[in-house]
């Protein structure tokens, strides 16, 4: 299918696809999405179970917190997603691994109370100290 | 930044290091490979002297993304650790997001600027680069 949002870790050894309509997509500021990032800020959108498949290889997993589930590439190290038990049926995939990471634009920030102080947003989305709910 | 000991880890912090004295540099990257390693928008780093660097726990897993480039990654959670390239041999990359106390760094510059996300605004009056350097 045409509209299939696709996208691969760095090395390429590992892709997925995703079927629309997604979830939300939101940068966050948490500090777990910046310690598995590595990087100041993240930007994740969710995928039911059902509308998305591993196309290629198989992403290693790491359990960061109870119920936390991370993977990501063995050979290149690059983050590949995430899921909580708190929202069982969905993974979290991030908007800069797609093939097009301008296919999908961020709504609103996450856990904008950890955000980093050198992190200048001057965005107008939607500001939520938590994850919005 | 101020002088070291100044200390940083992956997320499940098998991997740690430690550096003494002050950064070479310090800003963000909007180029496509390190968005790749990093899965972020944008990510930011700095440099180090190889001979003011240490790893103080556990060794990373690297992967060669070009010629003369390697990209160092926790095995265990998979954490973007470092940047080394042939081309900067005489330093190490460190990402600012790894570092125990991350709000302690100073970024001066925007590097590869012209490889910007078109959703990404930031605001800060740094100076942009529209390829590397300083």
């Amino acid at each position: 299918m045409s509209d299939m949002l696709k996208g691969r870790c760095l090395c390429g050894d590992v892709r997925f696809e995703v079927e629309p309509p997604i979830m939300r997509c939101v940068n966050c500021h948490c500090e777990s999405c910046r310690r598995a990032c590595s990087a100041p800020m993240a930007s994740y959108f969710g995928a039911p179970d059902g509308q998305w498949r591993w196309t290629r290889g198989a992403p290693k997993s790491f359990e960061s917190s109870p119920g936390v589930q991370r993977r990501f590439c063995g050979r290149c190290g690059a983050p590949l997603s995430f899921r909580s038990a708190t929202l069982s049926d969905v993974i979290h995939f991030y908007t800069a691994s797609l093939d097009d990471p301008e296919a999908l634009t961020p709504t609103s920030h996450f856990f904008y109370s950890e955000k980093l102080p050198w992190l200048h947003v001057g965005d107008e989305l939607p500001k939520y100290e938590g994850n919005g709910a | 930044m101020t002088a070291g000991p100044v200390s940083g880890r992956c997320l499940c912090g098998a991997i740690r290091y430690a550096y003494e004295g002050d950064v070479n540099w310090a800003g963000h990257c909007h180029c496509e490979t390190c968005r790749r390693q990093c899965a972020a928008p944008v990510t930011s780093f700095f440099g180090v002297d190889n001979d003011r660097f240490r790893w103080t726990a556990g060794r990373p897993a690297a992967y060669a993304s070009s010629e003369g480039v390697e990209r160092l990654f926790c095995g265990v959670c998979g954490a973007p650790m470092a940047y080394r390239s042939a081309q900067f041999d005489h330093e190490i990359h460190l990402y600012a997001a790894t570092l125990d106390d991350p709000s302690a760094f100073e970024p001066t510059a925007h590097f590869f600027h012209g490889e910007r996300l078109s959703w990404l605004h930031l605001s800060d009056d740094l100076k942009k680069n529209e390829v590397g350097g300083l």
